[in-house]
Formats: C-alpha cells, structure tokens, sequence
C-alpha cells in the first residue's frame, strides 16, 4: 500500500527529478538483490555442511511463522474490509495472552473436566482444558476487538483514513499501558503455567502408523484436488464448488504438513560422524494444528456461511452491501471479532511457546504479523497464511546462520525486496480493480 | 473573597510548617534508595528496597545515626539510564539527599555515579558488578562511589573455575544478551578462565533484549553439544531460555550469575542448574542466621542476594558514617576505604578500586529448592 | 394510496446541495421514470430512498409507512429494492454467491431457492456461469447478474439505476424487455435513465429532473411528445 502510493508521486513529480530517483532506486534495488543472494549463499551452505541442523531450524520457523499466521490473518482481514491497519492488534494478541494466563494460574480452568468428572484420564483433561483455555482468550480478545471498533474506530469510518489510523496507534498505547497498571497485569514479566506439559519427540518416538496417516491425507487431498480440477476444466459445476472447499485446503495443509515435520523428525540417521537426529515438541505441533485448524475455520466461514459472504461482499463494496439489506455495522464488527479471536488464540500459543507474559509482549509480534500481511498482500487471507510462514523462517533461519541480532533487519528487508518484485504483495490484487 | 484569602494564608503558613520539620535536618538525616521497582526487573528492585529498610529502621530502633533519625527516600529508578538519572537528580536537588544506595543494574548505577561524583553525593550500589560504576572512563577510581558486591570478572572467574574443577566439563556454550554490559561482563570473563583453564566454548550467540524466540540458537547448541550452558542474564530471560532448551531437549549443565536470585526463577525448567551469588541461606554464621530470622519476620520469605546486599550496603555505609563522624559524603568515603566490615555477605575489606574483597557461593536448583554447594574465595 | 411517496425532499453532499425539495409519487404496479442530464440528482434521490444519503428534511414514505429515517437494512426487508448505477455487482464473489447475498434479507430457503429458479429462467446465461467470479462476467451480464441479484430479494418496488447504461443497443432492447416482464409479474418499478426515449416508451408516467428540482411531470406519452423534452432530452431520437 505505501509503496503504491510513493509510486504514484512520484510519477507526478518532474520528470528531470523522477530520472535521477530511478538511478537510486535502480542502485538500491541492485544492492538489495545482492544482499539476498549472499543470504541464499549463506543459507545454502549451511544446508550442505549440516543439512540435520538447517532442517531442525527450519521446523524451529514453523512454530514461529504459525503463530505469525494467526495474528496476520486478523491484520489482513481487517484490512480487507475497512482498509485499516489495525496498530492495536498486537495488543489484543497481548491481552489474549492475559486472559489465558489468568485462567489457567489463578482460575484453575484448564483442569476444569477433572472437576467435574474426577475419574477422567488425564491426557483427555489436558485435551478438553486446553482447547477451553484456547476459546476463552478467543473470546475476550474477540470481545476487546469489538468493543475497540465500536468506540474507537467506527466513529472515525467517514473520516479520513489517517485519523483511524492515528487513533489505532493511540489505541495500541492504550492498552500497553493501562495494562502496565499495577491493579491490571502489572508492567513485569511473568512465568506462564502451560495448559500441557511439554513431550519431546525424536526418532523412534513418533509411530509410524500416525506418520503414514498423515502421507495418506496429503495423498488423498491431493489426488482429490487433481480429479477435481479436471472436471471442474470440463465445466462440472459442482466440482467447481468443491475445488475451493475447505475441506480440501485443511486435508492438504495437515497432511502435509504434519506429514513433513513427522517424518523429519522421526528418522534417525548417522553418517560419516554427522547425525540426523531431530526432535519437536508437543508445543509445536499444538500450534501447527490449531493454527491450519482455525485457518481453515476461517476459509469455512469467510466462503460457505452468509456472514463470510456478507464479509467479502462488504470489503469489496460496502454501498452495495447494504443495498442488498446487509448490517454493513455488524459485519465490520463481526471481522474485528473473528480477527480478535484468532489473535486471541495465537496468543495462547505464544505464550505457551515461550512460557512468559509482559505488558509489551504485543509489539514485536504484532509488528512481524503485519510485515507478514503484507508480504503476502494484505487483504488477502492465503498471502497472510503465506507471508506469515516465510516471515518465521526469515528469522529462524538468520537467527541460525547469520546472526541473531541480524535478523530483525533481514525479515524487514524481506518486506522491502519483496515489495520490489510483488508491489501489491505476493497475493495481493492489483489496484484499480475495484469500479 | 475573604474566607479564600484565608485559607490561602492557613495552607502556606501549614507548608512551612511542614517544610520545617520534614527538611530542616537537624533531626533526620535523608538517604535516597534508587532501585527497578517495576519492569523486567522489578523482583530486584522491591527486594533492595526491602531489606536497606529493614537496616533503616534497626538503625533508627538503635537511635539512628550520628544521633539522627534516618528518612528513606525512595526513587523508582527502572533499571535504565533516563529514568536513573532523574531520580538520583529529584533526590539530590529536591530532597538533598548527600547519601545513595542504588541501583541495582549496572547500566542505571553508572549514570547515576556521574551525577553523584558532579554533586558531591556519595553513592554505594549494593549489586551493580560492573568495573565501570566505580572507575572512571580514564582509569581512576570515583572517590564517592562504592559497592557492596563483588565485581563481574570475578564471578565469571568464580562460575568457569566451578564448571572446570567441580563439574569437569570440557565444552561450554555462552549465550549473552550483547546490549547488557553485566551480562556480556560475566559472558565474556567467564569465557576467558573457562579457555584459560583447558576448557573450549563451542558456541558463542548474542540475542537482544527483546527478543523471546531463541529455538534458532539453541539449536545449533544442542548441536554442538556442550557439557555447559552458561546464561548469565536476568531471570526473566533465563526462564524463557531455560523453558526453550527443555523442549529442545538439551542435556547440558546450565549455569548462570547472580541474575537469577529471584523468587521468579522459575525452578521447575532450571532443575539442576548452578549459579554464582553473593550469599546462601544455608551459611550457619550467626549474622546470616539472624539477618534471615528479622526478614522473615517482617516479608514473611526468604532474603534473596539483592535483600541481603542492600542490607549489607546500608550497614556498610551507616558503620562508615558513624566512624566518620560527620555527614560530610568526602570524609565518609575515606573513612570507608580503610575500613573492615562484617556483614551478612561475608567479611568485607575494599580494594583500590573501592570493590570490596569478599568470597562467592556455588547454589544449585533442585527440586524447587536452592541449595548451597560451596564458598569460593578470591 | 401510492406505494411510494417523496416530499419536499432536500440533499446536500457538505455545502453543495443537490436536491432542492423534490415530491414525486409512484403507484403500486406502475413503471414511473425519472429522466434527465448528468449530475440533475437521479441517483442522489435513488440513494436517499435506499438510506444510502441522508436526507436534510423532507419525508419519504413507503407502504404508508415513514422510512425517511429507516436504516439501509430495514427498508430493504420491506421490498425495496435498489439496482444501483454501474451494476455495483461483487466481483470477487461467484455469480451464486451474488445471487446469495440478494437474498441475504430472506431466511425461507425453499423460497428463495424458488426465486433462484425464476431468475434462471429470465437470464439462463447466468445458470451456466454460475460458479465463476462476477467480475469475470462481460458487461452485459454483469448487468443481467445486477438485476437478477436485485430479484432474488422479491422486491415489491424496484428502483433501477441506469440499467441500460454502457451495454450495446441490442442488450438495451433486451433489458428493458426484462423490465417490462418483471412488471408484468407485480413488481412496481422506479426507473432513472439518461436514455430517456427508451424510458418514456416503457414507463406509465414519468418526471423531468433539472439541477435538483423536478420541472415537468405527467403521463410518459405527453412527455414524449412534449417539445421542452423532445430538445434536451431526446434530440438523436
């Protein structure tokens, strides 16, 4: 978006003045292309010598970059639909964070199913209690989200854009540090208790039958979305329809993905004084699952329910919408909700993952998720699940082999050359399509 | 019109009263307690708040100093450069403190040592360990700066010596947080002893302070395999890194400074691991015994290592003053450097450098517990 | 009573106004045009019916009832339904998914799967593209797509925007037979055009727009013939 619009004035500018912009953007974009090929260089060879450790980085960036998806997706959601980049939203990330921390330390409620049914086995516990944790602080955040459009933003919708836009920020600081407050969460940093104990897994660990499940979901997903896509050439309507189910998606981004991090780290190899030998943790593949869980929940809603449809009708035409009886208010809200919710859930996982809460936990995070949006082409839901993966294993990847305090400034000059091949992102729709 | 004239006249007349009493120093002497009461560190700085009180009041119970009653001024100063300096300035300039016990972080308690050596303020840091606080850039010690606590090279020394001779390990890793001189500090001397000794450190990573996410270089550690994994940084990011190399399954013995006396250690993902501080518990002396029973008493848990050397500093420096006496900061720091000490901390003499000479503790995390496991002397 | 009545309707966008007090009325049943130049404020006045504007005093009633300050929604669950001025259909949405969302006032399934049928069989090209993206349509079906969204509401007034703007004469023809048809099954019709020849030919009365006021009114066949209108608005023929 901002570079669209540096573009275009400077295509007003003079046109001696334009020249002279070209040679430095010419020279900035020659020395941004050298820059990544040394990192394509660096990473390639850390491959080659080591090819066990690059690939235990690499599922390091998935817990990252999953994460990432789920704060992106609202980022880009809310984007879509009243063209705001919502600077709070890493802070409704934050807050999720709380109202998990809270439920579990001091409300007890990931145990709650052993309450209530004492015999319960624990395993099932720890299941039906996380998945709780996991609605509540979707619940709040999603609550926050709404009640901060309702005051905050949708005063502002015919006003022009940088007022909302300064408002978010101004509602980012709010929320910092009114819960930096001592009677709120207190500006420390405090040891989150896990919803489930860690296990780590490593070869000889995983069963292999669960291993195969997962190759026999990617195939089967796959194999369906070729057939699919035949028929749907040859005019079949409703294998048109199925092709963009998400019943499809969800099959082959589990599968495969599932199939992909099991597989690594359940074979054990040693050769030639080098061991390939990789572990993940239960954490891990928690985020993996409900981060494609909920994304494909979220495909679900945005294409087969009347609300994702009012939703997409609505971003792309709000008078229209309305035209057609839709609550154009309650929509808007109900996309802060969603986006909440998944922030509120991404929350969870992060400090699960990290085992720490702080007042300021939402910057940073907030900040990449929408480097992410972006990259993948903000407003677009599969470029905000994309970016967000690239983005996570950017920074595992320049944390590993690089330099870890490199590797801020790698990610955002990813923006910048990605920017520079996809100004519009890699999903991003060119602009001037609308009428 | 008349009855606000009044009120008016009643309030000024009230406030100098007041000021009167509370800043006419003849009956109390003031003395400004610096320290992080909020923020990454804020366990540190609520603990030395506590226990120099805890040494405030014994004072005043016993008469106070030079005949004085002593007045705490307290200052959260947020383990930072900015904050540090505006409250030692509000403290010196708005309440006339000469005398401050503060900071706790190394990087609050050296601007704060220059405003101090401008005003002629004398300052005792209970556990800031970098050389820095107490020598100037050129080389020479700062006449009114002191500490309580032995200096970073030492407990780097003190950790590599352990790990070598106790522990016999081999290899290390270090991971520091490069924007934090106490940690790079005790990263960098310990490296030193620990290569200087026969030992190797196969992995060297820097972090920031911002960062949460350290899978990508803990994988490389648990690469290469270490015997060590020494993270000399605060609690709270030990507690992330810790957590993170659990689920890394990373075997090594981790070790640390005296950054991870906390009640916020989380124990469950250190179990087992060692650290340097200044004092344990365990130490059956009478003073430690009796320091440990009086802070109970009044908290209700256990002095940690910052309690105990605000403690220690506060005692150090009212022992000093009383010997001196005078309240003058110049005449009370020379009465200081000659001087012997014996505090909760051990038996305290000061060097050239106005660091005091006095031996460490070894205490391990185990089972929820921190346990003593031996002196090492300078 | 008429279906819908205005009156003494006044707009302004900020400071500029583009309505002066306009009243007109349009019975249950009737096809009733609204022609006249670029910027007169047809669509102004079509937008303020649909709750789209704000209307700065003035009354709009609809089935006897004051919908002056009604919300978009509201009037659209009593029947009102707008086709708007340049189709305004959701590109990225599949022509059923536009379909959907004209219904999206309805809740009776089976009826509105009824009206899907009935849609069909007005515009069977749409049946066939039913799963592409509406932005993919060509314009004339675009344009089918827009008033069969419009349908799928079962609207009792439907106010048509300029339906034959930008499309062959050939698919002109075709739509305003539609229009007609569409008439025929009830369904009383507000109708603005620029093409005024082809609107009065359709329409039972009609009303003359200038510059926010309403200038001439009467049946549509004595405005035709009308040599004020024959000049501005129907020179070419």
């Amino acid at each position: 978006m901002v570079a669209t619009q540096t573009h275009k004035e400077q295509i007003r500018e003079a046109p001696i003045q334009r020249r002279d912009g070209m040679i430095l953007n010419q020279l900035s974009q020659g020395l941004f292309a050298l820059f990544g090929l040394i990192v394509v260089y660096i990473l390639g060879r850390a491959l080659f010598e080591n090819p066990g450790l690059f690939m235990q980085q690499v599922l390091n960036g998935l817990e990252l970059g999953f994460i990432y998806a789920l704060i992106a997706l609202g980022y880009t959601m809310i984007y879509g639909i009243v063209k705001l980049i919502n600077f709070a939203h890493g802070d409704v990330f934050m807050v999720g964070s709380f109202a998990s921390f809270y439920a579990i330390s001091i409300l007890d409620l990931h145990r709650w199913p052993a309450w209530i049914w004492p015999g319960m086995s624990s395993t099932l516990v720890m299941i039906i209690g996380t998945i709780t944790i996991i609605l509540i602080s979707m619940f709040v955040s999603g609550l926050l989200a709404v009640v901060m459009e309702r005051f905050a933003y949708r005063p502002l919708r015919n006003k022009p854009r940088i007022a909302a836009l300064i408002t978010a920020i101004g509602v980012s600081f709010f929320l910092e540090y009114f819960g930096a407050l001592p009677f709120v969460f207190t500006n420390n940093y405090i040891t989150y208790d896990r919803p489930f104990d860690v296990t780590v897994y490593s070869a000889g660990e995983i069963s292999p039958v669960v291993i195969g499940v997962m190759w026999g979901l990617l195939v089967i997903s796959l194999v369906a979305y070729f057939m699919l896509r035949t028929q749907a050439k040859s005019g079949d309507m409703k294998a048109q329809a199925w092709l963009r189910h998400p019943l499809l998606q969800f099959g082959w981004l589990f599968g495969g993905f599932f199939a992909f991090v099991l597989t690594l780290a359940g074979i054990h190899l040693e050769s030639g004084g080098k061991v390939w030998d990789l572990s993940v943790s239960n954490v891990t593949l928690v985020i993996m699952g409900a981060s494609i869980l909920l994304q494909v929940l979220l495909q679900f809603v945005v294409t087969q329910t009347q609300l994702g449809k009012a939703m997409r009708a609505a971003a792309y035409d709000k008078d229209a919408a309305r035209l057609m009886g839709i609550n154009v208010d309650l929509v808007i809200a109900s996309t802060f909700a969603l986006g909440g919710g998944l922030a509120g859930a991404a929350g969870v996982l992060y400090a699960t993952a990290f085992k720490q809460v702080y007042y300021l936990m939402g910057i940073i995070p907030g900040l990449k998720a929408f480097v992410a949006a972006v990259i993948g082409g903000i407003g677009s839901i599969p470029g905000a699940f994309l970016g967000a993966l690239i983005m996570g294993q950017t920074e595992v990847l320049s944390a590993g082999f690089i330099s870890t305090p490199m590797r801020d400034a790698i990610s955002f000059s990813l923006l910048i050359i990605v920017l520079l091949v996809w100004p519009q992102g890699i999903f991003g729709e060119p602009p001037g399509e609308k009428v | 019109m008349r009855t606000r004239n009044l009120l008016v006249l009643v309030l000024v007349g009230a406030m100098l009263a007041l000021s009167a009493c509370g800043g006419g120093g003849s009956k109390t002497l003031k003395v400004a307690i610096l320290a992080p009461l909020s923020g990454n560190v804020a366990t540190f700085g609520q603990s030395t708040r506590d226990g120099a009180t805890l040494a405030i009041e014994e004072w005043n119970a016993k008469g106070g100093v030079l005949g004085k009653q002593i007045q705490p001024v307290v200052e959260d100063s947020q383990c930072n450069a900015e904050a540090a300096v505006s409250a030692a300035n509000k403290v010196i300039d708005q309440d006339g403190v000469k005398f401050i016990i503060g900071e706790v972080c190394s990087s609050a308690s050296i601007p704060i040592s220059e405003v101090a050596m401008a005003k002629g303020v004398l300052q005792i840091s209970p556990t800031s360990t970098n050389p820095s606080v107490t020598v100037g850039e050129d080389g020479k010690t700062k006449s009114l700066i002191f500490r309580a606590c032995f200096i970073d090279p030492f407990q780097g020394q003190v950790a590599a010596k352990f790990a070598l001779e106790d522990l016999k390990a081999k290899t290390a890793a270090v991971l520091l947080d490069q924007g934090n001189d106490y940690v790079r500090g005790l990263a960098e001397f310990f490296r030193d002893s620990f290569e200087a000794g026969g030992g190797k450190v196969v992995v060297w990573e820097t972090y920031t302070g911002e960062d949460n996410d350290f899978s990508a270089i803990l994988s490389k550690v648990k690469d290469a395999n270490p015997d060590i994994l020494y993270v000399p940084d605060y609690y709270s990011k030990v507690n992330l890194i810790a957590a993170q190399a659990r689920e890394k399954g990373i075997t090594a013995t981790m070790m640390g400074g005296d950054g991870w006396d906390s009640e916020d250690l989380d124990r469950t993902v250190t179990d087992g691991a060692y650290f340097t501080n200044h004092y344990s518990g365990d130490d059956p002396r009478p003073i430690v015994q009796d320091w440990i029973k009086k802070y109970k008493d009044k908290y209700g848990s256990e002095p940690d290592a910052l309690a105990t050397l605000a403690y220690d500093a506060a005692n150090i420096l009212f022992t000093a003053m009383e010997k001196a006496g005078t309240d003058d900061p110049a005449k009370v720091a020379a009465a200081m450097e000659g001087m012997e000490f014996d505090v909760v901390s051990g038996h305290i003499t000061y060097d050239s450098k106005h660091n005091p000479v006095k031996p460490a503790v070894i205490l391990q995390i185990k089972d929820g517990e921190i346990h003593f496991v031996k002196t090492i002397a300078p | 009573m008429a279906l819908l009545e205005v009156k003494d309707l006044v707009v302004s966008y900020g400071a500029i106004r583009a309505l002066h007090g306009i009243s007109f009325y349009v019975d249950q049943g009737e096809i009733v045009t609204l022609i006249g130049a670029n910027g007169a404020g047809k669509s102004t006045t079509l937008r303020t019916i649909s709750a789209l504007q704000r209307a700065d005093s003035g009354q709009i009633t609809y089935d006897g009832k004051d919908i002056t300050r009604a919300s978009a929604s509201a009037i659209v669950h009593q029947g009102l339904i707008q086709v708007p001025e340049g189709r305004r259909i959701f590109a990225p949405l599949t022509v059923r998914e536009n379909l959907e969302m004209g219904a999206y006032s309805r809740k009776d399934k089976e009826e509105v799967a009824a009206s899907m049928e009935y849609v069909f069989q007005l515009f069977p090209r749409l049946k066939e593209r039913l799963e592409q993206a509406g932005g993919t349509l060509s314009g004339g079906e675009q344009q089918m797509l827009a008033v069969a969204r419009a349908l799928m509401a079962k609207p009792r007034l439907l106010l048509m925007d300029e339906p034959s703007m930008g499309l062959a004469p050939i698919l002109v023809e075709e739509i305003f037979d539609i229009i007609q048809e569409i008439n025929a099954q009830g369904v009383t019709i507000l109708l603005v055009e620029q093409n005024a020849h082809m609107a009065l030919s359709i329409a039972n009365r009609g009303y003359v727009l200038e510059t926010g006021t309403i200038q001439l009114e009467g049946p549509a066949k004595e405005l035709a013939a009308n040599p004020q209108v024959q000049e501005a608005y129907l020179g070419g023929g």
